[in-house]
């Protein structure tokens, strides 16, 4: 057995090919975050760009000077005309709005839209459903795998059939039924449709059949109610089954597109993160890719790292979520 | 049929050694065991036959040759699972049919749909040979199930099946018994050795359990820690063993160890109890060792205190037989004995009794457990 | 008993939030789907299957089956292969295993709008990167394949502009995305497959390795595979969010990327059509539904343990 076949190599090549075609956008989004217009527009500057000082145009033209400023600082050039002035304050004024590349992208992604305050609808629409979504369907995942009671196959059967509907399926009805009612641009309306988890049911439901019944005779007999049972020797043992679902939950609401575009139409204090560079991009004009990038960049990075830092987690998680 | 040669097989994983220096000759058409117990290195060895493992060190000699760098699809060898590793999407008939396939059948042969239509003959000549196996291990009617459609005993011959099918060098078998029940394990022992004296085929099998490798093989090797302690047929494995580990790893119930002395003249003593025996070397903490059915309760008055004085702690009543649990001096040294129902009749837990060995029966060991043969009269008058 | 009432009061949000978001709304969707409704109307008229037959005769509306089922033909069998594909090489390699495993599954971790707006501008046609590096070859000796030839003399192709390729970039950024998940998924169904039925296998004769291929893995990850094609084909028919992020009005060159999440958008929310947009949810749920059952009935016939 020789350690460098030649099959391993060739699988080795292919799969970099691969790996580099896959990276390509998360290269060219992380490269433009740092690079200046111009550099992005003649595609130079290696991937950090060369970070030469860049000037600011709208700052520019925000500082530009006008008549009175060149009457304001005519005494302190003697003896020159006022196109010499004008051309010397203008230069002035440049170079205080020059800024390196990357620091005016990243800037500029906070700045010329409420970027923090995305962020954090985010986090809050995100935490929200996944805390709503583990407080409904944990009791009546118990109910289903250790309770007798007559309607439990109807309310399995139920179940089984609602795994066939994907909300986003629904969602132009579910609009419908949030606008009669008021509930349009709210966070309600952006957590609401994602608090019945069927999923997270079924797979609470299939793990909490591993639980002994003589566990649950014991805490009985200890006294406690069946809501603590739920929350105190329940949870405590699906905990890897809910951390995979907690993974398989935020990431998929936190990256949601589509259904709060539907949902949020007229306050941008609302904006989810994709929203919020959805609307950048429809307000960005040619020069603005930098900064448009920068955002991206912000959007992506908080998953990207939380996954390289926990990927077996993750994985798991997800094939296990997936695997049923 | 050829001789199956392994020539100072070594195996380490690793730092682990697994297998120390294996040699071992295996006669055309023979029944042999490779018995010990858990991670002695048997399957491992099995394997390196197999070519299924590549050995660290020594070769593989098939029919004369050396195989080390054929692959185990080309050793013409058969091998029996633990698992039976049928193929569970295939029918019986299509899992017997496999190795055929792969052997006589060339590439677009074997395709799916094309390759039936296309060489229809060669299939049908196939399908046959598959169910003349059947007949022989009489599973004809189960071949069109598939393996989860079947009992234990029922995928043990499915997977015999399998590989009788292809008429192989050799059956190589991996603990095959061990998934099935412990009636249908005593019933599939005599099968598998009418099967192998029908056959005439070399079988190499792999066990833990020497029951097994007592009543199947011809020759058996045990085995333990990577090394092979002895080889011969069962019954000198069993009266003669070389090692103290062979002779407490084969017979049921273990065999009885008692601490020994021997002084200058080599004569043996043991608990107070001198043996008519002598040997030609003074270890200095033997071992005596004496089967349970060597060992028997004194008769009567005319035998009192020429045995060792032992309590009684356990009766175990099987019927037909009585094994009689003891402890000799004071308790220290336990030991098992067989006796008849009548002589055990009056005796209950806490009995004092005598206990006799019969004197050439009982084998010594020295320190590091190697067999010492006794001196025969001759010898002994010499000294 | 208690224990019927406890059970009732464990069951009862999710019962009532599954009637409410999931039950109900199919049946509004149904409902409308017969009517000519707008949102801010009083009062609205049935209409029959009217809307139905707009969907099955107006040319927009074939092209949106034909553009959904494009997508869906696609992405589907690609990136279930590629995953397959890769899961297959990774898993046969001795060392950075980990490491392609966790690159290849970026991609799904990422927000699709996110890397969706990045692709648009890699594919930009003049500033794009690749493009750009597509250019470098002319004056090379790559020029005497036509594809260069044309490229270099006018421009090379508008991926996201030209109607002959817009449904295709879309679907390749949809199969970049999604082969990560079907890779991880075989990964995990790789793992399964018993050991010993290789080295059965290998005893039985099988040399190379599509013998190993076609006699162990394959039928072994059936159940795999269905589960696999079942999970990418109901996400690739949900596609939106490229769509809506290149082409925010009309879907595509001459609507050739017109799918029928982006029409139900289009038409329920956008244009207040509410009845013609009922009509296309309640035909989208159907062939999801078919699907499923289609898997379900797959994976029932198919079962096979050792």
């Amino acid at each position: 057995m020789n350690r460098f076949s030649t099959t391993e190599t060739v699988k080795h090549a292919v799969l970099i090919l691969g790996a580099l075609i896959v990276i390509l956008p998360f290269y060219v989004m992380l490269s433009y975050s740092l690079k200046s217009p111009g550099e992005i527009e003649r595609n130079e500057g290696g991937f950090l760009g060369r970070q030469e000082l860049m000037v600011d145009e709208r700052c520019a033209i925000r500082a530009a000077p006008d008549r009175a400023a060149i009457d304001q600082a005519r005494p302190d050039h003697p003896g020159k005309s006022d196109r010499e002035i004008l051309a010397h304050l203008t230069q002035d004024a440049r170079e205080g709005c020059s800024v390196r590349p990357a620091v005016f992208n990243y800037t500029m992604a906070f700045s010329e839209a409420p970027l923090l305050r995305y962020l954090l609808n985010g986090v809050i629409v995100t935490v929200s459903i996944f805390l709503l979504q583990v407080l409904i369907a944990l009791p009546c995942a118990y109910a289903l795998a250790k309770l007798r009671w007559w309607g439990r196959n109807l309310v399995f059967g139920l179940v089984l059939f609602c795994l066939l509907i994907p909300v986003h399926a629904v969602a132009l009805p579910l609009y419908i039924m949030l606008a009669k009612v008021g509930l349009t641009n709210t966070y309600a309306a952006l957590i609401i449709p994602w608090t019945i988890s069927v999923f997270g049911i079924f797979l609470m439901r299939q793990f909490f059949m591993t639980v002994p019944d003589d566990l649950i005779d014991a805490a009985r007999m200890d006294g406690m109610s069946e809501f603590s049972i739920v929350w105190r020797v329940m949870l405590p043992t699906a905990v890897p089954a809910l951390l995979a679902f907690a993974i398989f939950s935020v990431v998929a609401h936190w990256n949601d597109y589509f259904w709060p575009r539907i949902v949020v139409t007229g306050n941008r204090e609302l904006f989810t993160p994709p929203l919020g560079l959805r609307e950048f991009k429809g307000d960005a004009d040619g020069s603005f890719f930098g900064p448009m990038m920068a955002t991206a960049t912000i959007i992506v990075t908080p998953l990207i790292v939380a996954f390289l830092l926990a990927q077996r987690r993750f994985i798991e998680g997800i094939t296990l979520t997936g695997m049923k | 049929m050829a001789s199956i040669v392994l020539s100072s097989i070594a195996k380490s994983f690793g730092p682990t050694v697994v297998l120390k220096s294996i040699e071992l000759s295996i006669r055309p058409g023979e029944f042999l065991t490779l018995v010990g117990p858990s991670g002695c290195g048997k399957s491992t060895l099995l394997r390196i036959l197999a070519g299924l493992e590549q050995q660290s060190a020594g070769d593989v000699l098939i029919g004369g040759e050396v195989v080390n760098k054929v692959r185990a699809a080309d050793r013409n060898l058969a091998m029996v699972f633990q698992s039976y590793a049928l193929y569970p999407h295939m029918s019986v008939l299509q899992n017997m049919m496999t190795p055929l396939t792969l052997r006589d059948l060339t590439f677009a042969e074997r395709l799916p749909l094309l390759g039936p239509a296309m060489a229809r003959g060669k299939y049908r000549a196939l399908h046959a040979q598959a169910v003349e196996t059947a007949k022989v291990l009489q599973i004809e009617a189960l071949l069109d199930r598939k393996p989860g459609q079947l009992s234990g005993g029922q995928r043990q011959r499915a997977a015999l099946g399998r590989a009788m099918v292809r008429k192989p060098v050799a059956f190589l078998m991996d603990e095959p018994l061990s998934n099935l029940d412990a009636a249908l394990r005593v019933h599939m022992r005599s099968e598998l050795a009418q099967l192998h004296r029908r056959l005439e085929t070399t079988f190499v099998y792999v066990t833990h359990d020497q029951a097994e490798a007592l009543t199947m093989s011809d020759r058996m090797a045990v085995m333990m820690s990577g090394e092979i302690l002895q080889l011969d047929s069962p019954d000198r494995i069993y009266d003669d063993p070389q090692d103290l580990r062979v002779a407490t790893f084969v017979g049921s119930p273990k065999i009885n160890c008692l601490p020994a002395e021997v002084d200058g003249e080599g004569r043996i003593t043991s608990l107070g109890l001198a043996l008519e025996r002598r040997v030609g070397e003074r270890p200095r903490a033997p071992t005596l060792a004496i089967r349970p059915e060597q060992l028997r309760l004194s008769k009567g008055p005319a035998e009192v205190g020429q045995g060792l004085g032992a309590t009684i702690t356990h009766k175990e009543n099987l019927g037909a037989e009585v094994y009689l649990h003891a402890a000799l001096a004071d308790g220290a040294v336990p030991v098992i004995l067989r006796a008849d129902p009548e002589e055990a009749f009056g005796l209950s837990i806490g009995s004092r009794v005598e206990l006799l060995p019969r004197p050439d029966r009982a084998l010594l060991f020295d320190d590091a457990g190697r067999r010492l043969s006794y001196l025969a009269d001759a010898e002994v008058k010499a000294a | 008993m208690r224990e019927r009432f406890t059970a009732w009061c464990f069951a009862a949000p999710a019962v009532l939030l599954m009637a409410v978001i999931l039950i109900l709304p199919i049946v509004i969707a149904a409902g409308l789907s017969l009517t000519n409704y707008s949102l801010g109307n009083d009062g609205f008229d049935w209409t029959g299957l009217k809307n139905y037959d707009r969907i099955v005769s107006r040319s927009s509306f074939q092209k949106m089956f034909t553009a959904t089922f494009t997508y869906v033909g696609v992405v589907v069998p690609l990136s279930v292969g590629l995953g397959l594909g890769a899961a297959l090489m990774i898993n046969s390699l001795k060392r950075f295993g980990d490491f392609y495993k966790t690159i290849y599954f970026l991609p799904v971790m990422a927000a699709l709008l996110a890397m969706a707006i990045v692709w648009e501008f890699t594919l930009h046609p003049t500033i794009g990167l690749i493009n750009e590096t597509l250019s470098l070859a002319c004056g090379s000796w790559l020029e005497s394949f036509a594809f260069f030839e044309r490229g270099c003399v006018r421009n090379f192709p508008l991926w996201l502009g030209d109607k002959h390729y817009a449904i295709w970039t879309v679907a390749f950024i949809g199969i970049w995305q999604g082969f990560g998940f079907t890779m991880v998924l075989y990964l995990a169904g790789l793992t399964s497959i018993p050991r010993e039925l290789y080295h059965a296998a290998a005893m039985d004769g099988a040399k190379t390795g599509w013998d190993r291929f076609r006699l162990v893995t394959w039928p072994m990850l059936g159940p795999t595979t269905v589960f696999v094609v079942t999970i990418a084909s109901i996400r690739s028919f949900q596609v939106f969010d490229t769509v809506e992020a290149f082409y925010p009005q009309g879907g595509g060159p001459s609507k050739s990327v017109y799918v029928m999440m982006f029409a139900i958008f289009e038409k329920g929310i956008q244009q207040n059509l509410i009845g013609v947009g009922s009509a296309v949810t309640v035909i989208f749920l159907t062939f999801v539904l078919f699907l499923t059952l289609v898997q379900r009935w797959l994976v029932e016939r198919r079962v096979h343990y050792a």
